[in-house]
């Protein structure tokens, strides 16, 4: 109950801190706040989730682990073809940080006896027929595409990717159950949000 | 009046328009990123108080047709306010625009305008775009200040996305205000006019990389907006952790147990 209501104070008080953004983020952003008991937590994967969860739960996270697989692929691609060093320093941290989101995710659908992985990649947008925003195809492009172009390809294709990430927050902190996966979304949009700052800005620079 | 013409579809327009309008974030489609567009300068918090569009800058999805730098769609309306002094971006005469597709719909055609005017448009035949599209287009016979509409129109539903990118042609430090996309009635749906097909041409060479971040001081309270390298020591919420994976902090990425790819707790 107290977790619930922390959470729900978090939620109405996101877009303001999110509203004061502009040039001074880095002043007023403050650091999402952990709702849930992680104190005599060693490691991640020790994170666990509570067993009430609903269809929206899993599918938020199946859709996450999806998404972040590839955006493993993408982050190493970055990490070894990237010019500049403030994108391949990017690349790894997102590596780093989301193989372990991925580790904890997975043991979250054991945990409930759900399949970690998707029958096929669906999307928000499969009902007026959109594609999601990465295929294979457009990975395999990266390794292969003229250094000069590729920062700005990659930049566009991992901001895409990070965009559908905010998206499945959205979803889960609008129709999730769980409240451990609901206060990940929150960190989820969180990161994202500010990824997609920070390459916007390398795009620009 | 902007709807005057399109009367056979209006009523349909109408019924999609607020559909659309309910449904968002989750139908959010894409944005023109660099040169960065109105929204992409949202976005990257780079112009502030924009309001939902700086969360969703994909969203600016309206009915086709509009020359508005938000399509018509009453969301986002400081797209058209002029007195943000929205800055634009030095470009040549020859501009490269790139997207960002979050979801890749079957593609009428691309289009591109300014003062009202076509200046470009590519048809991509109602085919599903790829993930990253680019369109470079001749801006040569215009300098100084403009703003460019670009439009992405829809293959499969009736709408379009709208994008205001203002750029300063030729790098002339002109900075004579720019006439907003006139609001002239369209005088029918968008032409899908053959023209070339989208390149995918080289974008600008990687220039210095952006600074400006401080360095910090060992042993002081973690802050988002630093970038540590490894083995930098931060105390938050009373422990102190060591940096193991070099980083410009953001929020959620603050030492705990959720980041210990990137903190180690001393």
């Amino acid at each position: 109950m107290k977790a619930r209501h922390v959470a729900a104070l978090l939620v109405a008080s996101a877009p303001l801190l999110l509203g004061a953004c502009g040039t001074a983020v880095e002043k007023e952003a403050a650091p999402a706040a952990t709702v849930v008991q992680t104190q005599n937590v060693k490691n991640v994967s020790e994170i666990t989730a509570g067993p009430a969860f609903n269809d929206t739960d899993v599918m938020f996270l199946q859709m996450l682990i999806d998404n972040q697989k590839q955006g493993q692929q993408m982050a190493r691609i970055a990490a070894n073809r990237a010019t500049r060093p403030e994108i391949a320093e990017l690349a790894e941290a997102v590596q780093v940080t989301q193989a372990d989101e991925i580790k904890m995710m997975t043991n979250w659908l054991t945990e409930w006896g759900k399949p970690a992985t998707l029958d096929e990649r669906t999307s928000l947008h499969a009902d007026h027929g959109g594609l999601p925003a990465t295929s294979a195809k457009e990975i395999a492009a990266l390794r292969t595409m003229k250094k000069a172009q590729f920062e700005t390809a990659f930049l566009n294709l991992f901001l895409a990717h990070q965009h559908n990430a905010v998206e499945f927050a959205q979803l889960e902190l609008d129709k999730g159950g769980n409240e451990q996966a609901k206060a990940f979304a929150e960190r989820v949009k969180q990161s994202r949000s500010d990824q997609v700052q920070q390459m916007l800005k390398l795009l620009a620079g | 009046m902007r709807r005057k013409i399109a009367y056979p579809l209006a009523t349909t327009l109408g019924m999609v328009a607020s559909t659309l309008a309910v449904a968002s974030p989750a139908l959010a489609h894409g944005y023109v990123s660099s040169p960065p567009s109105r929204q992409a300068l949202c976005a990257a918090g780079t112009v502030a108080n924009c309001g939902a569009i700086q969360f969703e800058p994909q969203s600016v999805e309206a009915p086709k047709g509009s020359r508005q730098c938000n399509g018509g769609n009453a969301n986002f309306t400081v797209l058209n306010d002029e007195s943000k002094n929205w800055p634009a971006a030095t470009v040549g005469g020859s501009v490269t625009f790139n997207w960002v597709l979050t979801a890749r719909h079957r593609t009428a055609t691309w289009e591109y305008f300014v003062d009202g005017t076509a200046v470009a448009a590519f048809d991509d035949n109602n085919a599903i775009p790829a993930a990253s599209v680019s369109h470079t287009v001749d801006l040569s016979r215009f300098s100084g200040r403009k703003t460019v509409l670009a439009v992405w129109n829809i293959g499969d539903t009736a709408a379009a996305f709208y994008n205001c990118v203002d750029v300063n042609i030729g790098g002339s430090g002109s900075t004579a205000p720019t006439t907003a996309p006139t609001t002239a009635a369209p005088t029918k749906a968008p032409t899908s006019s053959p023209t070339t097909a989208p390149t995918t041409a080289p974008t600008k060479a990687p220039t210095a990389a952006p600074t400006g971040t401080t360095a910090p001081a060992n042993g002081t309270a973690w802050a988002p907006g630093v970038s540590y390298k490894i083995g930098d020591v931060v105390t938050y919420e009373g422990v102190s952790y060591k940096c193991r994976q070099a980083h410009k902090a953001i929020r959620s990425w603050e030492p705990g147990i959720w980041t210990l790819a990137l903190w180690l707790p001393l």
